[in-house]
């Protein structure tokens, strides 16, 4: 049965990793009228996860993190906790609508009113997914994705009705609350024929927590997706997330992530550009200190022609922190014309602090312009002294150097309040004020 | 306002400053003039307290302080200047940035109230103006993309900008045509005052028919070789720095 089989693969999984927190002994699976197809689903990523464990640095794509040592706690699926609405951050931008998750749920009653154009469906309400939420990628190949179906528990779709342009941004606010919650959630983000939206998806909480979010974003002819992330939690949580963006004929993608507050993470972006004329452009900064390590880990990938894609990623390092950024760009043989532009820049800050940049192309078509570039370094002692020579203290002056690294990345951002978003997570990791970003 | 005894210098281990006096009072314009690899940028750096510039031996006050533990902060706060040679070029950081930053913190730590931000505008608009610079590369990153002699005239700026007590010049003239060497040697003159001093590096007379010294030293070897007047500018033009090498040799 299986039911039986989910247990059994618990006990040896946990067996086999001593002290390790993926897998929560009390997690119960079932008995919550999930429909088959999420039931289904659970099984197989179990049965998954117990043939594969957690990758090892033998793994393909795996080399340079490994997830093991890094969460000394362990964690609690579907552990209580609840946040009341006045304990809920303030939203990041005013005028925008709230979609609230606590510990992976949904909780309608923190949200506010979706606009017209805007459909919310919750997971267990879904009797017929759609293949961009069920058929997500080899679970074999990534535990990561198996965990997150055999402990699928709640999500939602979000629909952006075709032709519609949503002007205000929507807010999707992942909250983390309790003792050391661990959440799967699953999210999908469609946004139909030539409609456009900002979501900003914000991750916070004040304690320790794991989340390992799966997201899919569909983006139909012609649509325009902004999506902007936001890793807002605390140095004793991690965040484990596979985001795949699948881009129909001309449509447009944008999208950014800032971390710096987690214990340990990886993101993985794909990037699915299907049919031709496609623009699809991922970027992100990190900040990191004292012992926290986090991965990016890209993929585009360019099925058809006249496709550009874009990964642009910058970061600071500190103390003994360590950066992976892994960012390869497929051209497959009928995607002539295709424009692929990677960058990883990291800037380290101590003699201790680590950086590992992976990049790899690899190209079927003949006709295509791609360009990588990858840089580790430390600060610019000349323009350190420079600053100082004009009575800038050494403190400061770092920082003004740091910022202006890192700002360089927020260029693209098209909407200047969501740039400021980001600049204000800088300059608070800096402890700066907001207004040393240069523009 | 400025006092160097006996000063010795090391940079990468090796001396290059070996036993410089010198004595800079109100007012004064000196120049120091010198061949090239003489040691007058070294000699700038270790001034403005510049990493891996080791004074070995001898001392620096200024303003009354013995400055040569200090940091080069709190060396510009005591109202150290230094126009560098090759003045960096910082990405991402506009100009109006850095000089709004650098004026603040200067004012910061002498006391002062900071400028609000449209004080601060005024000031750097009137100082652009009076320098003939074009308000566009306020919003350029600091000496990013800029000509030689854009980048000079942006050291004179930021020299306005932050009134020091005593500016060091090095090679100011270096790089400029004689229509941008008016202009920054106008912007200097016009900072002359009774309290503010000024040391010109040079390796030609050239700038110093517009900036006119009060004194002229001539360093070679690591040392200053010989002091005088204005007319000292000139005899070195005519014979060169033939006879300090031979001194040297
Ligand atoms: N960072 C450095 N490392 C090694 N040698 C240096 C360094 N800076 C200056 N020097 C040496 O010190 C001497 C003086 O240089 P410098 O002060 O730049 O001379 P000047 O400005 O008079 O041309 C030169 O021989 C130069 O090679
Ligand atoms: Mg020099």
């Amino acid at each position: 049965m299986a039911q039986a089989a989910v247990h059994s693969f618990k006990t040896e999984t946990l067996q086999r990793e001593e002290a390790m927190p993926w897998l929560a002994p009390a997690a119960v699976l079932g008995g919550d009228n999930a429909p088959a197809w999420i039931a289904a689903l659970r099984e197989t990523g179990a049965a998954s996860f117990a043939a594969t464990g957690l990758p090892t640095p033998a793994w393909e794509g795996w080399q340079y993190t490994n997830l093991r040592p890094l969460t000394p706690d362990v964690f609690t699926f579907d552990a209580a906790g609840d946040v009341a609405a006045q304990d809920l951050p303030a939203p990041l931008l005013k005028d925008s609508h709230r979609i609230v998750l606590v510990n992976g749920r949904l909780r309608p009653d923190l949200g506010t009113p979706l606009p017209d154009g805007v459909k919310l469906t919750p997971l267990m309400e879904i009797s017929e997914p759609e293949e961009e939420l069920a058929t997500v990628g080899s679970l074999a190949q990534s535990p990561l994705l198996a965990l997150n179906c055999a402990y699928m528990r709640d999500g939602f779709v979000l629909d952006i009705a075709p032709h519609r342009d949503i002007t205000r941004p929507i807010e999707i606010l992942f909250m983390t609350a309790g003792n050391s919650p661990a959440v799967y959630p699953r999210v999908l983000y469609r946004f139909g024929e030539n409609s456009g939206a900002t979501l900003l998806e914000r991750h916070a909480g004040a304690g320790a927590a794991l989340t390992n979010l799966y997201a899919g974003l569909v983006l139909k002819a012609a649509a325009r997706g902004r999506y902007y992330r936001f890793i807002d939690e605390n140095g004793d949580a991690v965040h484990v997330s596979r985001t795949v963006v699948r881009s129909h004929k001309s449509s447009d993608f944008q999208g950014f992530s800032s971390v710096s507050g987690v214990a340990a993470g990886r993101q993985e972006f794909g990037l699915e550009l299907l049919d031709s004329g496609i623009s699809s452009s991922i970027g992100g900064v990190y900040m990191l200190k004292g012992r926290q390590s986090h991965d990016f880990t890209i993929l585009a990938d360019h099925f058809e022609k006249d496709g550009t894609s874009v990964q642009h990623f910058k970061g600071v390092i500190d103390d003994q922190a360590r950066a992976v950024f892994q960012g390869k760009i497929h051209v497959r043989r009928p995607a002539q014309k295709t424009d692929g532009y990677q960058s990883h820049h990291a800037l380290l800050l101590s003699d201790q602090a680590e950086a590992s940049a992976k990049p790899e192309l690899e190209i079927y078509a003949d006709d295509v312009k791609c360009s990588h570039g990858a840089t580790a370094g430390m600060l610019d002692t000349d323009g350190l002294f420079y600053l100082q020579s004009r009575g800038i203290p050494v403190a400061e002056a770092k920082a003004l150097l740091v910022h202006s690294f890192l700002s360089e990345t927020l260029e693209k951002i098209t909407r200047d309040d969501v740039r400021a978003l980001y600049a204000a997570r800088i300059a608070a990791w800096l402890n700066a004020p907001v207004e040393e970003a240069a523009a | 306002m400025l006092k160097i005894e006996n000063l010795h210098a090391t940079v990468a281990d090796r001396e290059v400053l070996k036993g410089l006096t010198l004595d800079i009072k109100p007012g004064e314009v000196h120049a120091i003039m010198g061949p090239n690899g003489s040691g007058k940028s070294t000699l700038s750096y270790v001034l403005a307290g510049r990493d891996g510039y080791d004074i070995t031996e001898g001392s620096i006050n200024f303003m009354g302080q013995d400055i040569g533990e200090m940091e080069p902060e709190e060396r510009a706060a005591l109202g150290l200047f230094l126009a560098f040679q090759y003045p960096v070029e910082i990405p991402g950081v506009t100009t109006t940035t850095f000089l709004k930053t650098a004026l603040n913190a200067v004012r910061k730590a002498r006391g002062e109230k900071e400028l609000d931000p449209a004080s601060f505008l005024k000031l750097q608009k009137q100082k652009l103006t009076e320098l003939g610079m074009d308000a566009d590369m306020l919003k350029r990153g600091v000496n990013v993309g800029f000509s030689g002699g854009e980048k000079k005239r942006n050291e004179v700026l930021q020299l306005a900008m932050l009134q020091p007590k005593l500016a060091i010049l090095d090679e100011t003239d270096s790089g400029l045509d004689i229509d941008a060497l008016k202009v920054v040697a106008d912007g200097v003159n016009a900072l002359r005052a009774p309290d503010r001093s000024f040391l010109i590096i040079t390796h030609y007379q050239r700038l110093l028919d517009y900036i006119k010294p009060d004194v002229v030293h001539v360093l070679a070897k690591g040392k200053i070789q010989k002091t005088g007047g204005p007319e000292l500018a000139l005899e070195l033009e005519q014979k060169g720095y033939a006879d300090f090498y031979d001194e040297a040799a």
